[in-house]
């Protein structure tokens, strides 16, 4: 026997009231637990991609748009732009380097990347097995695409039109991988990568007869074998990366390019920020009405231990004068609390992690992004003392009525 | 051995009430018979230090509760006095077996669940110890509450109207067992009651 089994049997006995003031904690728990795994895996997914790209241009249009396609791969580009105007920015003294983009096609969903190798330098890709693509119609996949579309060393696929799956499908030219990516936790996991020519060729291909396609891309491999930062008259890409030697770069050429060039600039900091303000109001809602239903659980709490007390005030009576001492009962009803705030705690923890598989399986269906880090965050640790904290004062507050308790008088009142 | 010295209380400048010396030995018995009104609540709350006199003076064991700390009340009614109320009450919560055992948690003495179940085969109610005492015929919840108020050997035993709720048969089987009980570790019981079945069954008596 002892005050822990007497609290729990208590709560056994009051089943509803119990269920409900844990449940209403569940919710708030969970609701907030899982506001922070988003926010913390969004952030790391934004911020990694992020990492070392100081500006990107592309054609004009939304500049997040620009933004949130060119290096998360998840909204349609704007447009084309020129390769001649993109090659241009390179004999700027600021810029560092400049990956040129081209997308237009996908493979089961999987956007098909034209790049320089630059590009897998920049987000550290280390291939797992196989080659980094070095001709034309040669493809390095990512990992997360190995695993989904089972495509192998060797195999050959034919991209479709369009950035999803249901575009029409280009099969008259194969791509064939000859390489595959090691998980980087980048974007890199989610991409085909290529040469630019081969999305120069699949399209051109499209566009002219037959013949003369062939030489060209007969041509094209030929030229950019000896150079593998193709600059090549009147092609187009659709959008580059660009790394600043310094912060000058950020003052300056940004309003050259929106100013003197068809293209536009976008600065990754400014629109993710602008996203992530956005975004915020409804985190911010969502966060309020969380603690809201914490609120509301903290008075289920209260309200079901008020009443309890009222019932069980001849058992208090009781057990007082049987010997029990009045912060002894205090303490049995304390626990009575706790135990309510510490059940709902690992409940809602547990309920945020389901919630958080299933906005993962959706993301990584919508968007390739996997969220799949299950593992508790220190901000938890603070959930959960608040938990017990409201668990505590909800407890204690009817339950000082104990040290008002007339004995005598409940006792004789039955 | 209980006894009690000038015992006066009031609730009210109205409801004033003097009660007669009483006085108890070990192994004895002894009857207060008063109808309702008298105090007799009143009193047995007194006896059993529930209530603080206005003046006069309990003695538990010879001993003088005067003087004592709120503390040292509660462990002095712990360990010495059994109470059995008119209507007995539980923790409803908890199982038979469980409250009887309460009585030796809350006077923190270790938990005895040989003589729990002993107390149980005497008192006949060895079958209901897993369930819930709401579950219990009122004679059933009688004799649990004889069994608690046993659990911790107390030097007296107090008893509030042990039988005013029962039938005669139940009735004589629970001041039976009261008194068989009592005998046994040489407490001294004090039944307070209105009950006139009882007047034949004690040979001290007081009336209020």
């Amino acid at each position: 026997m002892n005050l822990f089994k007497i609290s729990i049997a208590n709560l056994r006995e009051k089943k509803l009231n119990s269920f409900l003031s844990a449940l209403l904690l569940t919710l708030g728990i969970g609701m907030i637990s899982l506001l922070l795994l988003l926010n913390k895996q969004l952030d790391e997914q934004f911020k990694r991609n992020l990492k070392g790209i100081d500006m990107v241009v592309g054609a004009k249009g939304s500049p997040l748009q620009v933004i949130l396609s060119s290096i998360y791969q998840i909204d349609a580009p704007t447009g084309n732009i020129p390769l001649a105007e993109v090659n241009a920015l390179r004999k700027n003294p600021f810029v560092k380097s400049v990956i040129p983009l081209s997308m237009g096609d996908n493979y089961q969903g999987f956007r098909i990347l034209g790049t320089t190798p630059k590009y897998v330098e920049h987000f550290q890709g280390k291939l797992a097995e196989g080659h980094l693509y070095n001709a034309s119609m040669e493809v390095t996949i990512g990992s997360k695409v190995a695993r989904t579309s089972k495509l192998k060393i060797g195999d050959q696929f034919s991209g479709s039109h369009g950035l999803d799956s249901e575009g029409e499908k280009h099969e008259d030219k194969k791509y064939k991988v000859v390489g595959i990516f090691q998980p980087s936790g980048t974007v890199i996991d989610q991409l085909i990568l290529t040469r630019l020519s081969s999305v120069w060729d699949i399209h051109e291909h499209a566009e002219e007869s037959e013949t003369p396609a062939v030489a060209e891309v007969e041509h094209s491999e030929g030229q950019t074998h000896a150079d593998p930062e193709p600059d090549e008259e009147g092609k187009d890409v659709t959008s580059a990366l660009i790394q600043f030697r310094n912060p000058m770069g950020l003052l300056t050429i940004p309003r050259q390019i929106n100013d003197n060039t068809s293209m536009q600039a976008a600065l990754p900091s400014i629109e993710i920020n602008r996203l992530f303000s956005l975004l915020g109001v409804g985190i911010e809602t969502l966060r309020t009405l969380a603690l809201i239903i914490i609120s509301i659980a903290g008075v289920s709490v209260f309200i079901s231990l008020y009443n309890s007390l009222k019932d069980r005030k001849y058992e208090m009576a009781l057990m007082l004068s049987m010997g029990a001492t009045r912060t002894r009962l205090f303490l049995m009803l304390l626990i009575e609390g706790l135990s309510l705030a510490v059940i709902g705690f690992f409940a809602g923890i547990i309920a945020s992690r389901i919630g958080l598989w299933v906005f993962s399986k959706s993301a990584e269906q919508d968007f390739h992004y996997s969220l799949g880090k299950f593992a508790l965050l220190p901000e938890e640790f603070y959930l959960f003392f608040g938990a017990l904290a409201i668990g505590v004062v909800a407890a204690a507050l009817p339950s000082l009525g104990i040290y008002r308790l007339n004995i005598s008088r409940t006792l004789a009142e039955e | 051995m209980i006894s009690s010295n000038q015992l006066r209380f009031s609730y009210s400048a109205q409801k004033k009430f003097s009660f007669p010396d009483i006085h108890c030995n070990d192994k004895e018995t002894l009857l207060i018979l008063g109808q309702s009104g008298k105090g007799k609540t009143t009193l047995l709350h007194l006896l059993a230090l529930l209530l603080t006199p206005e003046s006069g003076d309990v003695f538990i064991a010879g001993k003088s509760v005067k003087n004592l700390t709120p503390q040292e009340i509660t462990a002095t009614r712990a360990r010495n006095i059994g109470i059995i109320y008119q209507r007995p009450h539980f923790v409803s919560s908890l199982s038979v077996l469980d409250n009887i055992l309460l009585s030796n948690y809350l006077a923190n003495k270790q938990e005895d669940r040989h003589k729990a179940r002993h107390l149980a085969e005497q008192l006949g109610f060895a079958d209901h110890l897993s369930k819930k005492t709401n579950q219990l015929s009122q004679g059933e919840q009688q004799r649990v509450s004889i069994a608690r108020s046993l659990m911790n050997n107390p030097n007296i035993i107090l008893a509030d109207e042990p039988t005013s709720n029962l039938d005669d048969e139940n009735c004589q089987r629970v001041i039976q067992l009261l008194k068989r009980q009592s005998a046994q570790i040489g407490a001294s019981l004090v039944v307070v009651t209105h009950d006139q079945r009882l007047k034949d069954e004690f040979s001290n008596q007081v009336f209020l």
